[in-house]
């Protein structure tokens, strides 16, 4: 509890004190209902990269690639699931196949724990604990490239983003609360909300993504 | 003469709906206008039930005799499986009335509402929207 009021007077970030529910809570398929961008500013070259962005060439989505963790987190309709385990986490994210392993061991650093996507390393090194029943996720080792496409099409970031999960239980409600640091391309951390709902019964299904349909490139005469 | 202008245009159109579809994938709330419907008549020239989303072809007659494609996005195919939309009582040959809202900058684009199919029968779709709203207030779905 002092970590996160003091983290909470040093960056101003409104980070919850403590979960309204239990950690088994977490367990299950869950849509989102709402992300709330909290504010950024980006250094010169976060905004340089930002400026020169072209989704048509740059977004990573039209090869079926996801950008990151939080640009997955973005989609609306696909939903994830979580299944907490005794030494890890799974998170499953249906938006394009995203299986993501978490260890859950005492000491471990992220930048010591194996790639959580092993179809993507890109999406960098994670390591899990639980602060009271709120469960904590650390990753480092994300390739740079593109943040994200959706929530703030255009956020870059560098291989020295580092990011903090908070993943708070309540009831069928659930917060992932994401702070983002990375000194390149960002002034300071920022965080984004993602607020869950439980989808009863509900499973991850195939994704299935095939850049050819993913790239609508048959609507591109430059390239027919 | 005619034909190049029109070759020209259609250059145009290609491009432009390049860019819209790519822009799509990003909001359909900003690119589609919501608050206008239109009722589109044709013929089903392909359906692709697909993610990260769909669309229907459409051949729909000209008022000069000839015919142009009109373009319906549609949610995701997974989507479209958990809100339990019968998809597969729309076929490729089938002359139907699909109801959209329009894009905001492309006359041959809409963003799917309802399919008036052969028989009468009104293909209806909530809407991820809904279905979200739904669930949230305790409901199995729309």
């Amino acid at each position: 509890m002092k970590t996160a009021i003091l983290v909470t007077l040093l960056i101003g970030i409104p980070l919850p004190i403590y979960s309204a529910g239990k950690r088994a809570e977490l367990d299950g398929v869950w849509i989102l209902l709402r992300a709330d961008i909290g504010k950024f500013r980006l250094t010169p070259e976060g905004e340089k990269k930002r400026a020169a962005y072209d989704f048509q060439k740059d977004d990573p989505d039209f090869q079926c690639k996801p950008a990151s963790i939080t640009r997955i987190m973005h989609t609306p309709s696909p939903p994830i699931e979580v299944r907490q385990h005794q030494d890890h986490v799974e998170v499953n994210y249906e938006f394009m196949d995203v299986h993501r392993r978490i260890p859950l061991k005492r000491g471990l650093a992220a930048k010591d724990a194996p790639y959580a996507v092993r179809k993507y390393p890109h999406l960098g090194r994670s390591a899990g604990q639980y602060d009271g029943e709120t469960l904590v996720v650390e990753s480092v080792g994300q390739r740079a490239g593109v943040l994200d496409t959706l929530g703030v099409p255009g956020l870059y970031q560098s291989d020295q983003m580092q990011t903090i999960e908070r993943f708070i239980p309540n009831g069928d409600r659930m917060q992932i609360v994401v702070t983002h640091e990375d000194p390149a391309y960002f002034l300071e951390p920022f965080t984004v909300t993602f607020n869950y709902v439980r989808l009863p019964g509900g499973k991850i299904m195939e994704w299935n993504c095939k850049p050819e349909e993913a790239t609508y490139e048959k609507f591109n005469p430059q390239k027919k | 003469m005619h034909r190049k202008a029109a070759a020209a245009a259609l250059t145009v159109g290609w491009i432009l709906l390049s860019c819209f579809i790519v822009t799509a994938h990003h909001s359909v709330a900003s690119n589609f206008d919501q608050g206008k419907t239109l009722d589109v008549k044709g013929k089903v020239k392909e359906i692709a039930i697909r993610n990260p989303h769909s669309q229907i072809t459409l051949e729909v007659a000209n008022s000069d005799g000839g015919t142009s494609q009109f373009y319906v996005e549609w949610s995701d195919k997974n989507a479209l499986m958990r809100r339990s939309v019968p998809v597969s009582k729309m076929h490729v040959g089938d002359i139907v009335t699909i109801n959209v809202n329009p894009s905001k900058r492309l006359p041959n684009l809409g963003y799917f509402r309802t399919a008036t199919l052969p028989d009468g029968t009104i293909l209806r779709d909530c809407g991820f929207a809904a279905f979200r709203e739904g669930i949230a207030n305790g409901k199995t779905g729309c």
